[in-house]
C-alpha cells in the first residue's frame, strides 16, 4: 500500500501542470464560498452575491441548486398569508399577469387559459410529497372518494353530473362495443362495479362521487402514461451522497469531526492555550506533520492514514498534488473536476469561507494564515475522505474492496429503486382537475399532444414558479400601498401652509439607519419647529480611531472604504495624572482577569479559582435576576477605571502626511473643510438662512450583553462599530473657525451663530450622550437645553415604540417603563433579543424631509437627506450618495431576507446553541460548520421583502446613474432592489420596470390621518399601514 | 414545637416542591393544556424558591441543635419478600447532602430564570422546562437519598433529562446522535450501579447507608463490611462515578453534551450532573477506608482524569469544549481528593468549582468582547503572531498535541473495545435469526433489508 502511495506521489510530482488548474478551480469554487469575514466585525451583505450578475429570481433558483437552500417562503407560509388577506387576489393576478406577459390568455386544449389554470394552482394548495407520502395518500385516506376541499359546488355537480351521462352512455351500449369504448378503463370499471354494485341508478350521493373521482383519477393516470417524462438533467453526485443514500452512512460525519477540529485550531485566534505546532507553514503541511508517524488509538477508519502521510512527507508532495491524487483515486472525470470541487468545499462552507476569507481579504487579525490555506484543507478533506469511503467499504460490503469499488457498488445499489414519477405527475393533475373542474369525459377527448400540452402546463408552474409568482404578489402589496403613501402625504405636506421665515430650534443629523426612523419621527413631533436630516452614519468622517481607553486603532467607516486620517482621543491635560494611574490600573487588572480566566482552565490554577469559586454566587445570581441594579453597581465602580470625564479628540494635524503617529494623527483644516462641505452638501444644507443656532450630529451604536453578534447591531456605515466618535470630530471640524472660513469659500456660508454638538445615540437602551458640551458658549446653553428636553421625550416616546414589538413588555407600558425595559434588555446576560436591529426594514427614502415628514413609516425604512434642487446637472451629489447608499441598505436588506426565508441555510439557525469557536465565529454546539449569516431570533419578525428605494429625481437622472455606477446598475436592473422615483411637486411617481420607467397609477384614494405615533401604533404588535400623523400646532 | 417534626416538615417540602412542579408542568402537557411561558417560569421559580427556602431552615436548624443526621423514612414502596428485595425509600439530611441539595436550588434557580429569558419564544420552551423540572428532582433526590436505591432512582431522572437535553435541537441530526451517545454511556455507568446496588444488598441485606457506612453520620461512619467486599462494592461505584461525571476513559461523552441550549449545558455539564459521580464517592467515602486498594484506584482515576482534563482543554479553540474539559480537571482533583481521605476540602471544591463554572458557561457568548476589554485594558494583544511567534515543535510536543486534539483517542478505545464487540455479538444473534426465519418463509424474509436507507430517490433530494 505504502509503496503504491508513493509511486503515486512521485508520479504526481511529475505532472505539476494540473496544479495549476487546480489553483484556478479552487479559486473559482472559493467564490461560492459565504462572504462573511470574522465575526468582531459584521459587515451584512447580500447573502447570494456570488450570483449577484444574474436577476434575483435567477439567483434564487441557483442558490437552490448550489446551496439546497430556500429563496421564498414555504408555499405554507404564503398561503397563510393569503388566507390572512396580507395578499390579495387582485394583486396575485396581477403579479400572474405580470409574469405571463402575453401568455396569459393562450387557452390549453379547451380546458382553460394558462392564467386561469396558474390562479387556480395558488388559490388552493397542492398536496405533494415524497413517495411514500404520495402512496399513502392514494391508498389509505379518502383523496379518491371524496373531492378535495375547496372544490366548488358548481365543479363538483359539473363533474358527477358529466360522469353519470358519460356511464349513461356507455351502459347503452352491448358488451364488444363497450371494451371498444372504454379501452383500458375496463379493468378499473369492472373493479368500480363489484364495489358499488352494478345498477348505477341504485348509487347515492356518495357512491357518485367516489365513481366520478375513480374515474378521474384513472383517466389521468392513463393521459400522463402516453407520454415519457422529461430526462431529468445529469448533476454531478458527490461520492458522499452516493453512499449515503446507497448505504445510508455519512462520512462527512467522521470526516468533519476531525476537520472542525482542525481548521478550528488552525485559523485560532488566541482561545487556545496551545497553537497548532507548524501552523505558519500552511494547513496542508501542518495536518501532515502532526498526523504522520506512528500512532495508537486513532479512530478505526483512520488507522491508515498516518502511513500515507507518511509517504506524502517523505515525497514532499503539495497540497495541489494530493489533490490531483485523491481525484484520481476518486475517478473523478475531469470535466467534473469544477463541481466536485465546488460541492465538496460547500460541504463545510462556513469554515472554508472563513479559511478563504483569512488567506485572501481579511489583515487586520493577530493570527494571519499563509495563502494556499484552502487548497491545503480540500487536499486533506479529500484524503480524509478516501480513508472514510475505504472504511464504510470494508464494514458494509466486507473484504477490502477500496475506494472505486465501494462507490460502483453503491452506484449499483443506487440505481435500483424506481420513482413514483407516473403516480407523482398523475396526483398533479388530479388535483388541478378538481381545482378547474375537468371532467372524465372531456378528458377523454384529448388526444397525446394535448395531454403533454396539458401535463407540462401543470408541471412546469412547479413549486418555486409557484411561490416566485406569490413572492412577487406579496412585495407588490407592500409596494404599492407605500408608494400611494407617499403620493398622498406629499401632497398633504404641500398643501400645508408654509413655515414663515423663523429659523428652526434646532437641527438634528441621524445615521440614514432604519431604527432612527422612529426616533426622528418622535423627535419632530415633541419640537415641531425642528428639523431633521439623514447621512450616512460616519458623516463623511473615514477614520482610524482610538479611544483614550482603547489599545488599538480600529476603523470608522464603511467596510468598503479604507481610511486615510488617524484619530485618537486625549484626555485633558489636568487629568494625566488620574488617566495614567487608571490606566495603570485597568492594565494590572486586565492582566489579573485574564490570567484568572485562562488558569481556571488549568491544573493548579483550576483547584485555587475552583475552591474561592462560591464567590462567582454573587454575580452569577445578582447578573441573572437583577441586570438593572447590577449594570448601575459596575458602572458605579467601573467609573473609577474608566478615562477621566474631560477628553478631547486630537484631530488637527501638523505634520504633511497622515499617520498613526503623534503629528501624523489627524486632519489639516483643509480637509477638514472638504469634509464639512461635502457633508452639507449631501443633506442639502447650504443656504445660509436654513441654519439654526443649533446643529446636533448623532452617531449611533448598539451595546448588548453576552452577544456575539453585537457587531452587526452597531451602526453599518462604521464598520460595525459605535459611530459616536465620527459626530463628535464632524461638530468639532464644522465649529472650527478656520475651517468655516475654507467651507465658506467652497459656497457655504455658516452663520457664527450656528453651533454643532456631537451626540451618541444608543439604538439598544435609547440613551443619547453628548460630546464637548464644555466647550459650547453660555449663549447657546438655553438653546441646548430645551433641545435636550425635546430628545429626552423623543427617546422615551422611542422606547416606547419599540416596546410594542417585544413580547415580554406588556401592550400597555408607559412610556417610563419602557424605558427601564429597553434599558434591562442592554444589560441582560440571558436576553437573546437584545433589540430587533434592522428587523422589518423595507424601504430607503433619499429626498427631503419635507413630503416625507410626518409619515409614520414603523421604523421600517432608511432615510436619506438629499435636496434635488441644489444639485448639479450631472447629478453628482445623487450619484455619491447612492453609490454608497444602494449597496449597503440593498445588503442589509437582502442579508435579512435570506436569513428570514432559509435561517438554517442562509441564516445561521438558532441563536440559543451558538459557541464561539477560534475567536471568529460561532458554531451550533461544540462541532458544526461555522455558521454565517443572521440568526433566527434577529429576522423572527421580519418581512421578506426586498428593498423598496423611493428617491426624490428624475427617471432620465436614475437611468444616467445607472449607466455610470455598475453596483447600482446591477442591482436595480437584477431585481434585487425596487425602484421609484418621485416628483416632490407634483406627487407623480414612476417605477423601475426592468430598464426603463413607468407611471405609477395611485389605487387608493387617501391615506389615514392619525393625531400622533401612538395613535398608530398603540396596541398593536403586528406590521402597520401607513399613515399621515398631524402636524403638532406649534405653540 | 419539636424540633424533631419541623425538620421533618422541612425534610419533606424540600423533597416534594420538585416533584409537584414535574406533575404541574407535565400533568397540562399530557392532556394538552398549553400553559403560557410566564406561568411555566412561575411555577419554576415557586418550586424552586420554596425548596430553598425549606432547605435553608434546615441547615440553621440543623447547626443550632447540632443534629447531624436528620432521616425522613417513606417505606418501602416494593417488597418482595420471598426474594429479600424491598424498594425502600429513604431521604437523609446530613453535612453532605444538606450544602449539596442548597447548591442544587440556588443553580437551578438561577439558571431556570436565565432561561425563561433566555429561551422566550423557542417552540421547545414547555420541553425545556419539563425536563428541567425532572433534572431538578433527580438532583433531589440523589442529593438527599438515604437508601442506594433512592440514590438509583434520583440518578436515572438526572442521566434521562440530561440525555433528552442534550437532544433538545432534535430537528438537527448531530445533538440526536450526541444524545444518545451521551445515553448510552450512562447506561455503563448505571449498569454497574446496579450490580454494586444488589450486591450491596447481598453483603447487608439492605441498600440502607446506615447499615453500609456503621452508625456514625457523614462523614464519621465506618463501614462494616470486610475489605474485600468493600473493594468489589466500591469498583462498581467508581465505574459507575466514572461514567456519570465523564472520567476517563468516559470522557468522550463531556464536548458531546455541549449540544443542548445554553443554560442546560452550564448547570449540568458545567456544574451538577458532571459532579454528581464525584457526590456518590463521597457519600460512600467511609468504603474507601476500609480498603486501600480502592483508595489507589480512586486516586489514579482522578489523577489520570484531572492531566488528561488539563491537557485536553489546552488544545480546545472553542469556549464550550475548553471548559468541559476544564470541568473534568476539577472533578478529576476532586476525586483525589477523595481518594486521600478528605471530606469538607472535596465537598467545597465541588460547591465552588460549580458556581464558578455555571458563570462561566452562562457568559460563555462574551468571551469576544471580553478579550476586547481584556486587550483594550492592557494596551497590547493578548494572543496572535506578535505575542506567540511561531516556534518549532518538537516530536514529543507533535504528539502531545495530537493526543489532546484527538481527546485521548479515548472515544475510539470505548469504540473498540466495547461498542464493536457488543454490537459484533449482536449481529451474529441477528444473523442467526435470520438465517432461522429465512429457511422458514423459504425465502429472503426481511423486507427491511430492500428498503433503501433514504426512501426518496437521490433525484428528488438533490
Amino acid at each position: 500500500m505504502t509503496d503504491l502511495q508513493t509511486d503515486e506521489v512521485v508520479h504526481g510530482a511529475e505532472s505539476s501542470s494540473g496544479g495549476a488548474t487546480i489553483r484556478r478551480l479552487i479559486h473559482h469554487a472559493a467564490h461560492y464560498l459565504p462572504a462573511q469575514g470574522p465575526i468582531e466585525v459584521f459587515v451584512h451583505h447580500n447573502t447570494l452575491h456570488a450570483f449577484e450578475s444574474e436577476s434575483f429570481h435567477d439567483a434564487i433558483r441557483s442558490g437552490q441548486r448550489r446551496y439546497g437552500a430556500e429563496g421564498y417562503l414555504s408555499e405554507r407560509e404564503y398561503r397563510q398569508l393569503y388566507d390572512s388577506g396580507r395578499i390579495v387576489d387582485r394583486h396575485l393576478r396581477a403579479a400572474l399577469a405580470a409574469d405571463l406577459g402575453e401568455q396569459d390568455l393562450e387557452r390549453i386544449d379547451g380546458l382553460g387559459t394558462r392564467g386561469q389554470i396558474r390562479l387556480a394552482m395558488l388559490q388552493q394548495p397542492l398536496l405533494a410529497g415524497p413517495d411514500a407520502e404520495l402512496r399513502w395518500i392514494v391508498a389509505e385516506t379518502d383523496a379518491l372518494d371524496r373531492f378535495r376541499p375547496g372544490t366548488s359546488p358548481t365543479n363538483r355537480a359539473r363533474m358527477i353530473d358529466q360522469t353519470r351521462a358519460w356511464l349513461n352512455h356507455l351502459n347503452l351500449r352491448d358488451a364488444s362495443s363497450l371494451d371498444n369504448a372504454v379501452g383500458e378503463l375496463r379493468e378499473p370499471l369492472q373493479e368500480l362495479w363489484t364495489k358499488l354494485g352494478r345498477d348505477a341508478s341504485k348509487w347515492s350521493d356518495a357512491q357518485w362521487e367516489s365513481f366520478s373521482l375513480n374515474i378521474l383519477w384513472r383517466v389521468v393516470s392513463q393521459g400522463v402514461k402516453v407520454y415519457p417524462p422529461k430526462p431529468a438533467a445529469r448533476n454531478y453526485v458527490r461520492p458522499r451522497d452516493v453512499l449515503l443514500h446507497a448505504v445510508g452512512e455519512d462520512i462527512d460525519r467522521n470526516v468533519h469531526n476531525l476537520l472542525i477540529r482542525f481548521c478550528a485550531a488552525y485559523v485560532d485566534q488566541g482561545y487556545s492555550d496551545w497553537a497548532l505546532p507548524n501552523r505558519e507553514r500552511g494547513f496542508f503541511e501542518s495536518f501532515v506533520e502532526l498526523y504522520a508517524g506512528k500512532s495508537r488509538g486513532l479512530d478505526r477508519w483512520l488507522r491508515k492514514l498516518p502511513d500515507e502521510l507518511e509517504a506524502i512527507r517523505s515525497s514532499g508532495a503539495s497540497a495541489a498534488q494530493s489533490i490531483e491524487l485523491s481525484l484520481a483515486e476518486l475517478r473523478i472525470a475531469e470535466e467534473d473536476w469544477e463541481e466536485f470541487i465546488v460541492q465538496s468545499l460547500l460541504a463545510l462552507g462556513g469554515w472554508a469561507g472563513m479559511i478563504w476569507q483569512l488567506e485572501s481579504g481579511v489583515d487586520w487579525v493577530v493570527h494571519a494564515i499563509p495563502a494556499g490555506s484552502l487548497e491545503g484543507m480540500l487536499a486533506i478533506q479529500l484524503l480524509l475522505e478516501k480513508h472514510a469511503i475505504r472504511h464504510v467499504g470494508e464494514s458494509v460490503f466486507g473484504g477490502h474492496p477500496g475506494v472505486q469499488e465501494t462507490l460502483r457498488q453503491s452506484r449499483e445499489r443506487l440505481a435500483e429503486p424506481k420513482p413514483l414519477n407516473l403516480e407523482r405527475r398523475a396526483f398533479l393533475l388530479f388535483q388541478v382537475a378538481q381545482m378547474l373542474g375537468w371532467t372524465p369525459p372531456q378528458l377523454l377527448s384529448l388526444g397525446d399532444d394535448d395531454w403533454r400540452a396539458v401535463s407540462e402546463e401543470v408541471e412546469s408552474f412547479s413549486s418555486i414558479e409557484r411561490r416566485r409568482v406569490f413572492h412577487e404578489a406579496y412585495e407588490r402589496q407592500f409596494r404599492h400601498a407605500a408608494l400611494d403613501a407617499f403620493s398622498h402625504h406629499a401632497e398633504r405636506r404641500r398643501q400645508l401652509p408654509k413655515r414663515g421665515s423663523k429659523r428652526p430650534a434646532f437641527q438634528m443629523m441621524t445615521c440614514i439607519d432604519d431604527r432612527e426612523e422612529s426616533f426622528r419621527r418622535h423627535l419632530e413631533e415633541v419640537e415641531p419647529r425642528c428639523e431633521t436630516f439623514g447621512a450616512a452614519g460616519f458623516f463623511a468622517v473615514a477614520i482610524y480611531y482610538r479611544g483614550a481607553a482603547d489599545g488599538f486603532y480600529k476603523p470608522l467607516c464603511p467596510g468598503v472604504i479604507t481610511p486615510d486620517h488617524y484619530v485618537q482621543e486625549d484626555v485633558g491635560y489636568t487629568f494625566e495624572g488620574v488617566h495614567r494611574g487608571r490606566a495603570n490600573l485597568r492594565r494590572r487588572l486586565g492582566l489579573a482577569s485574564h490570567a484568572f480566566h485562562t488558569r481556571s482552565r488549568t491544573f493548579i490554577g483550576g483547584i485555587v479559582t475552583g475552591i474561592v469559586g462560591s464567590l462567582a454566587t454573587a454575580p452569577l445570581v445578582a447578573r441573572v435576576l437583577f441586570p438593572r441594579l447590577t449594570a448601575r453597581i459596575r458602572r458605579r465602580f467601573g467609573s473609577l477605571l474608566q478615562p477621566p470625564p474631560v477628553t478631547k479628540l486630537q484631530l488637527e494635524r501638523f505634520a504633511p502626511d497622515p499617520g498613526p503617529d503623534n503629528g501624523h494623527i489627524g486632519y489639516t483644516t483643509d480637509e477638514m473643510a472638504g469634509v464639512v462641505t461635502r457633508l452639507l452638501q449631501d443633506i442639502g444644507l447650504t443656504k445660509s438662512e436654513d441654519f439654526s443656532r443649533l446643529f446636533i450630529a448623532c452617531g449611533h451604536g448598539s451595546s448588548s450583553l453576552n452577544n456575539p453578534h453585537e457587531s452587526a447591531y452597531c451602526c453599518g456605515a462604521c464598520a460595525g462599530k459605535r459611530g459616536g466618535p465620527n459626530a463628535r470630530a464632524f461638530a468639532e471640524m464644522a465649529n472650527d473657525w478656520r475651517v468655516r472660513a475654507k467651507v465658506s469659500a467652497l459656497g457655504i456660508d455658516i452663520p457664527d451663530d450656528t453651533v454643532f454638538v456631537g451626540a451618541y445615540h444608543n439604538t439598544c437602551d435609547d440613551s443619547v450622550v453628548f460630546y464637548d458640551l464644555d466647550r459650547m458658549p453660555a449663549s447657546h446653553r438655553e438653546d441646548f437645553e430645551s433641545a435636550r428636553e425635546a430628545i429626552e421625550e423623543a427617546r422615551r416616546r422611542n422606547a416606547h415604540e419599540r416596546c410594542r414589538r417585544f413580547v415580554s413588555a406588556p401592550l400597555n407600558v408607559s412610556a417610563r417603563d419602557a424605558l427601564r425595559h429597553v434599558e434591562a434588555r442592554a444589560q441582560d446576560i440571558s436576553q437573546a433579543r437584545p433589540e430587533y436591529n434592522h428587523a422589518t426594514n423595507a424601504l430607503c427614502l433619499v429626498g427631503r424631509r419635507a413630503w416625507s415628514r410626518g409619515l409614520f413609516l414603523d421604523r421600517r425604512s432608511f432615510l436619506t437627506s438629499y435636496d434635488p434642487t441644489q444639485d448639479d446637472a450631472e447629478h453628482s451629489i445623487l450619484l455619491r450618495i447612492l453609490s454608497a447608499a444602494i449597496p449597503v441598505c440593498a445588503g442589509i436588506s437582502l442579508e435579512y431576507y435570506f436569513s428570514t426565508v432559509d435561517y438554517s441555510h442562509y441564516g445561521s439557525g438558532s441563536k440559543l446553541p451558538h459557541n464561539i469557536v477560534s475567536l471568529l465565529g460561532v458554531m451550533e454546539g461544540t462541532s458544526s460548520d461555522l455558521r454565517t449569516g443572521l440568526y433566527q431570533q434577529m429576522v423572527e419578525i421580519h418581512e421578506p421583502l426586498r428593498l423598496l428605494f423611493v428617491i426624490e429625481t428624475t427617471p432620465e437622472a436614475m437611468l444616467s446613474i445607472m449607466q455610470r455606477n455598475a453596483a447600482i446598475a446591477r442591482l436595480c436592473q437584477g431585481g434585487w432592489v425596487h425602484l421609484a422615483v418621485l416628483d416632490a411637486e407634483t406627487s407623480e411617481i414612476q417605477v423601475f420596470c426592468k430598464d426603463h420607467f413607468e407611471p405609477y397609477q395611485v389605487e387608493d384614494d387617501k391615506i389615514a390621518l392619525m393625531d400622533s405615533s401612538l395613535a398608530c401604533y398603540q396596541g398593536s404588535r403586528k406590521h402597520l399601514p401607513f399613515s399621515s400623523i398631524r402636524e403638532t400646532e406649534i405653540g | 414545637m419539636d424540633v424533631d417534626v419541623v425538620l421533618r416538615f422541612l425534610g419533606l417540602v424540600v423533597v416534594i416542591s420538585p416533584a409537584v412542579l414535574l406533575g404541574a408542568l407535565g400533568l397540562p402537557m399530557l392532556a394538552g393544556v398549553k400553559l403560557s411561558e410566564r406561568l411555566q417560569a412561575q411555577l419554576t421559580k415557586a418550586s424552586v424558591l420554596i425548596g430553598l427556602f425549606a432547605s435553608i431552615p434546615i441547615l440553621a436548624l440543623m447547626l443550632a441543635y447540632g443534629s447531624r443526621h436528620v432521616p425522613i423514612e417513606m417505606g418501602n414502596w416494593v417488597s418482595i419478600e420471598q426474594e429479600h428485595f424491598h424498594f425502600h425509600l429513604k431521604f437523609v439530611f446530613d453535612r453532605l447532602s444538606v450544602p449539596f441539595v442548597i447548591l442544587t436550588y440556588v443553580l437551578c434557580g438561577t439558571v431556570g430564570a436565565f432561561a425563561a429569558v433566555y429561551l422566550h419564544r423557542e417552540p421547545g420552551y414547555r420541553r425545556f422546562f419539563l425536563l428541567y423540572a425532572l433534572f431538578l428532582l433527580g438532583m433531589v433526590v440523589s442529593s438527599l437519598a438515604g437508601t442506594i436505591e433512592t440514590l438509583f432512582f434520583g440518578w436515572e431522572l438526572v442521566g434521562l433529562s440530561s440525555a433528552l437535553l442534550v437532544a433538545y435541537f432534535h430537528e438537527r441530526p448531530g445533538p440526536v446522535r450526541n444524545g444518545h451517545r451521551v445515553w448510552t454511556t450512562y447506561r455503563i455507568a448505571d449498569a454497574a450501579f446496579l450490580v454494586a446496588a444488589l450486591t450491596m444488598h447481598h453483603l447487608t441485606g439492605a441498600g440502607d447507608f446506615d447499615v453500609l457506612m456503621g452508625s456514625g453520620a457523614w462523614p464519621d461512619g465506618q463501614a462494616v463490611i470486610g475489605q474485600w467486599q468493600a473493594l468489589a462494592v466500591g469498583s462498581l461505584l467508581l465505574l459507575a462515578a466514572a461514567g456519570k461525571s465523564g472520567m476517563v476513559p468516559f470522557s468522550g461523552w463531556l464536548p458531546r453534551a455541549m449540544e443542548g441550549p445554553t443554560p442546560s449545558s452550564a448547570v449540568f455539564y458545567g456544574a451538577l450532573s458532571v459532579h454528581l459521580g464525584v457526590f456518590l464517592l463521597l457519600r460512600v467515602s467511609s468504603l474507601l477506608a476500609v480498603s486501600l486498594p480502592l483508595r489507589v484506584a480512586v486516586i489514579v482515576l482522578g489523577l489520570v482524569s484531572a492531566v488528561f482534563g488539563t491537557l485536553a482543554s489546552r488544545v480546545q479553540s472553542d469556549v464550550k469544549n475548553a471548559l468541559a474539559f476544564a470541568s473534568l480537571t476539577q472533578v478529576g482533583i476532586i476525586t483525589v481528593e477523595i481518594g486521600l481521605g478528605l471530606h469538607y476540602i472535596p465537598l467545597i471544591h465541588m460547591i465552588g468549582h460549580a458556581c464558578l463554572r455555571t458563570l462561566q458557561l452562562l457568559r460563555a457568548p462574551s468571551v469576544l468582547r471580553d478579550q476586547q476589554m481584556l486587550e483594550n485594558a492592557v494596551g497590547q494583544h493578548l494572543s496572535g503572531d506578535e505575542v506567540n511567534p511561531p516556534r518549532a515543535a518538537s516530536k514529543f510536543e507533535l504528539r502531545m498535541y495530537r493526543f489532546a486534539l484527538e481527546r485521548g483517542y479515548l472515544d475510539s478505545l470505548l469504540n473498540d473495545w466495547i461498542v464493536r464487540p457488543f454490537m459484533a455479538i449482536f449481529r451474529l444473534f441477528d444473523s442467526f435469526e435470520r438465517r432461522w426465519t429465512n429457511l422458514l418463509s423459504g425465502e429472503s424474509s426481511r423486507e427491511s433489508d430492500r428498503v433503501s436507507p433514504y426512501s426518496d430517490s437521490l433525484e428528488d433530494v438533490a
